[in-house]
């Protein structure tokens, strides 16, 4: 798309590539100019752009497509894209990065001919290659007639850039003779793949004649092929505009080195202007006639010439000694390029094509990540690390408010603050995984990837470790920040009325801010009153302290609870003393707590007989989360306290409201159902409070049950008791029991003694429950949960004598023939149940329902 | 409070719930999300009463700011009582503890 028809084409697709070993001419794009140099006076720009861009039209007419997008190059096309140095700056990166390839594609034969060596060494550029090498203005003595010293054709490149475009510079260096010995360079160089010679002495083909504007078809073909008169177009294009300023200036530079400092910047744009072979030819010792460096040119594919100097690539050698190396083959570009020509080329060329091509995929590479560098790091600096550090604490203290700052105290806040959630998850498994860990440890987290970054850097790892110590600290401050916060809830600014709540997630302000004046004296008053209230108001006043009196037995369970998970590892022979230690702490606690448990649960208040209300104990077991807690309560106690409770169940057997008030009663002879509410206190009861003591009961000795069931026998009104499943469940239990237990006829005379003892009791016991046997099913045959009295009678039964069996069958032999008649009419699921149930018994006595059918 | 009730909802997070309004809609849908503002975000919503509020018959989901609940029906069978109690004693605790430090 460039009007100047710049060769826009990646060097593969241009002649390059054909560009073969056998292949020598240098292609030389001032090849042409150089003859013009015979008709002394006409150089100027006109002449030199005329005969390149005849050559161009001439010869390039292949490329016009390319670069002209196909379309004939009417008047309005070429109008609109007419912007010179727009268009050139558009490309610059394609450019340079073609010069670059260029640059590596020079074939080694070019380069590497023996012969080069003996040609002047320098090229007057090295120079160049120090970034801030600022040239004496030689040159200018040259146009003010001064004869330079030691005939430098530096200054004469130098001017011949500028004559393209400033006739007074043009006329100057007509002068100088060294301007022959330039062109004469630039011809032996052009001729130099043919017969290649040593350079030194130029003069005689000074006068040589080349026809200035039509090169030797050979050169044309370079040319074209190399697309390099674009190059040298598009270039002093650049110059161009910057001639009015450089122009003038060099002399001025000479006397004022402080302007100097501005030079490089005009110039800077104008390295493209010097690709002149012939300052590069020649360039004898006078580096200092050179205008500008040129040297980072090749890097500025990224515009970024501090590139350079992480690149290996020494741009800062010193003059002579690439300017021994680098000669003829890097020529054409080489002038305005030493960084890459002088220094490069040779590297590269000595590179197998392999090692180049890798060489170059990683100079692009480098380049485009310099330039996205070059590109973020744009705002570099714009924060002080002070800004920072305020920004990372805001940050801080906002992750650390939102979260509370609970999880740093552990588990046990968590817990604590999240109770229902964290034991619910645990027990029904929710979808948090450690339910210790609550998932807020953002500031540590926080930490750990900041720390990781600035871990991670490389560049000024002790920077990093500091920052990372900072930012600790700044966490831990800003974790105790948040620590503190909630502790002065409030603010009082001075002279102000009214006062500020800080409130967050954590603590959301209180709207109400009521403070109790005296936590302690109610409790001490209520603790007072209890005796009394309890014997005189048994109604309300009692309910509320049997209440009370759950919600500290919960309490203390609760602590003991959280006690237990706080168990220390156990304790080994080799235990440290402090574990130990820990350990009898521990334990002390457990037995505190464990006696306030049993304190709290007022098992052992005196029996007051005939009293009015119940046992406290009882009076517990009367709550539904009384009997909740039973089964918690059995967890924690000795087996001595659980007997105690046991016992004082029993002894109470009768007054406990699941037998109070699940007798059932009569009115007018019909059977009043139990109250619903009853019933679920039953069914609580029988869930709750049973199951502790069967499972006590199961490995109890027979003295035990023998004891017990003697309580009974004697302590209670066994008729209401036998008429109630929890009484029945209990007596079955005992029975059971006790059968189990039952000596095998080899037995020790003590147990035959335990045993002789149980027979009694059960003697009894049967005998007391034979007149309500008839009674003892609860509701209608209908009524299909009468499988306890089954068990209650089959466990009966299986301990009964032959004849106490004939009075057994007796009492409920009309329960059984009417439930095996009702189960007739039932469904056969339901049949089969039924029957199972009457089985139960039957078969303790060697019967089957079967049989009755 | 909120301490308290935020990691109860959380429990009932997928659950079926129904949302009582302060202006008496009822919002049955499933539990997504409660902030500590008891805030409330209910999928596949269904009103209860759908014939008198028409308009929110083709909503999908909603996001209830907590200040205009007033009630929440809870699935019972999500809803472990004995550790609710336990977990509300130890609320109480708390509280009494700290009103004595106060």
């Amino acid at each position: 798309m460039s009007f100047f028809g710049f060769d826009a084409t990646l060097p593969r697709d241009r002649g390059h590539q054909a560009y073969k070993p056998g292949f020598g001419a240098t292609p030389d794009a001032f090849a042409g100019l150089s003859g013009r140099d015979d008709d002394a006076d006409a150089l100027d720009f006109e002449d030199t752009y005329d005969g390149l861009g005849d050559r161009l039209d001439e010869t390039d007419d292949a490329f016009n497509d390319d670069t002209f997008g196909g379309e004939p190059a009417t008047q309005q096309n070429v109008a609109k894209d007419f912007d010179f140095s727009g268009q050139t700056a558009k490309i610059a990166n394609t450019l340079q990065e073609e010069q670059m390839l260029y640059t590596a594609r020079q074939p080694p034969p070019k380069a590497s001919p023996p012969k080069r060596a003996a040609k002047p060494a320098r090229t007057g550029y090295e120079n160049y290659a120090q970034p801030d090498y600022i040239p004496k203005l030689e040159a200018n003595a040259g146009l003010w007639g001064i004869p330079p010293k030691k005939a430098s054709p530096q200054p004469q490149a130098h001017q011949r850039q500028e004559s393209q475009g400033a006739p007074i510079a043009a006329e100057s260096s007509r002068k100088m003779m060294s301007l022959e010995e330039v062109e004469a360079a630039m011809r032996a160089q052009s001729r130099k793949p043919a017969a290649p010679q040593p350079q030194v002495p130029q003069a005689p083909q000074l006068f040589a004649p080349v026809p200035p504007a039509q090169p030797s078809p050979a050169e044309f073909s370079h040319q074209a092929g190399f697309g390099v008169p674009p190059q040298i177009l598009q270039r002093p294009q650049a110059a161009y505009d910057q001639r009015p300023l450089s122009a003038p200036r060099p002399p001025a530079q000479a006397e004022l080195p402080p302007q100097g400092v501005q030079h490089p910047q005009i110039l800077q744009r104008q390295r493209p202007v010097q690709p002149e072979p012939v300052a590069h030819r020649q360039a004898p010792q006078q580096p200092a006639a050179q205008p500008q460096r040129p040297p980072s040119q090749p890097r500025q594919i990224l515009q970024n010439p501090n590139r350079l100097s992480g690149q290996g690539q020494p741009i800062a050698q010193p003059g002579p000694r690439h300017g021994m190396q680098q000669m003829g083959p890097g020529h054409q570009r080489g002038p305005s390029y030493p960084a890459n020509v002088v220094t490069y080329p040779q590297q590269i060329l000595d590179m197998s094509s392999e090692e180049r091509a890798a060489h170059l995929e990683a100079e692009a590479k480098r380049a485009k990540r310099n330039y996205k560098i070059h590109l973020l790091s744009k705002d570099n600096g714009l924060m002080t690390p002070q800004d920072k550090n305020f920004i990372t604490r805001i940050q801080l203290q906002q992750l650390v408010t939102a979260t509370g700052g609970v999880d740093d105290q552990g588990p046990e806040a968590a817990l604590a603050e999240d109770f229902y959630y964290q034991v619910y998850s645990q027990i029904r498994g929710a979808p948090r995984q450690n339910p210790n860990q609550p998932a807020s440890q953002f500031a540590q987290t926080y930490l750990f990837q900041t720390g990781g970054r600035y871990g991670n850097n490389r560049r000024r790892p002790r920077g990093g470790d500091n920052h990372i110590q900072r930012m600790e600290q700044q966490v831990q401050r800003a974790v105790e920040a948040a620590k503190a916060k909630p502790k002065n809830k409030q603010l009082v600014i001075e002279g102000s009325l009214g006062k500020i709540s800080f409130s967050n997630a954590k603590t959301p302000k209180p709207l109400l801010n009521i403070k109790r004046t005296e936590s302690g004296t109610p409790r001490p008053e209520s603790a007072a009153r209890r005796p009394s209230h309890m014997h005189r108001d048994p109604t309300t006043a009692d309910r509320k302290v049997v209440l009370k009196d759950i919600e500290n037995v919960y309490s203390t369970l609760m602590q003991m609870e959280d006690h237990e998970r706080h168990m220390p590892p156990p304790l080994a022979e080799d235990s440290e003393p402090a574990v130990v230690e820990a350990h009898m702490l521990w334990r002390q606690t457990i037995q505190s707590l464990n006696e306030k448990l049993w304190r709290e649960l007022k098992v052992m208040e005196p029996i007051i007989p005939n009293s009015p209300t119940p046992h406290p104990f009882i009076a517990i077991l009367s709550h539904p989360k009384g009997k909740k807690a039973v089964p918690r309560i059995f967890r924690h106690i000795t087996d001595q306290q659980r007997i105690t409770i046991l016992t004082m169940i029993v002894v109470h057997l009768d007054a406990l409201d699941v037998i109070r008030n699940a007798v059932p009663t009569h009115l007018n002879g019909i059977d009043q159902p139990i109250p619903a509410s009853v019933r679920e206190d039953v069914e609580l009861f029988a869930q709750t409070v049973l199951p502790p003591f069967f499972a006590y009961l199961a490995e109890a000795p027979l003295n035990i049950a023998t004891g017990l069931l003697g309580l009974v026998l004697d302590r209670t009104n066994l008729t209401a008791v036998a008429r109630t499943k929890i009484g029945l469940l209990v007596l079955t239990m005992f029975v059971s029991r006790a059968e189990l237990l039952r000596p095998v006829p080899p037995a020790p005379p003590s147990a035959q003694d335990d045993w002789v003892q149980w027979t009694e009791l059960y003697t009894r016991l049967f005998d007391a429950v034979e007149p309500v046997l008839p009674f003892v099913f609860p509701g209608s045959v209908n009524d299909a949960e009468d499988v306890y009295v089954w068990q209650f009678l089959a466990a009966m039964g299986v301990g009964a004598s032959p004849e106490q069996q004939q009075r057994l069958v007796l009492g409920v032999k009309e329960r059984v023939m009417e439930t095996v008649a009702a189960c007739r009419a039932l469904p056969e699921e339901m049949r089969a149940r039924r029957l199972g149930d009457v089985n139960l018994f039957m078969r303790a006595i060697g019967l089957d329902v079967e049989l009755l059918g | 409070m909120n301490r308290f009730f935020t990691p109860f909802f959380k429990t009932l997070v997928d659950h079926e719930v129904t949302v009582e309004l302060k202006n008496d809609i009822s919002i049955r849908g499933t539990l997504k999300s409660v902030d500590q503002y008891l805030n409330i975000k209910l999928d596949d919503i269904s009103v209860v009463e759908e014939i008198r509020y028409p308009h929110l018959s083709s909503v999908k989901n909603v996001f209830i700011r907590g200040s205009v609940v007033r009630y929440v029906h809870l699935p019972g069978a999500a809803v472990d009582t004995a550790l609710l109690e336990d977990a509300t004693r130890r609320e109480a605790a708390q509280a009494s503890a700290k009103a004595k430090q106060g």
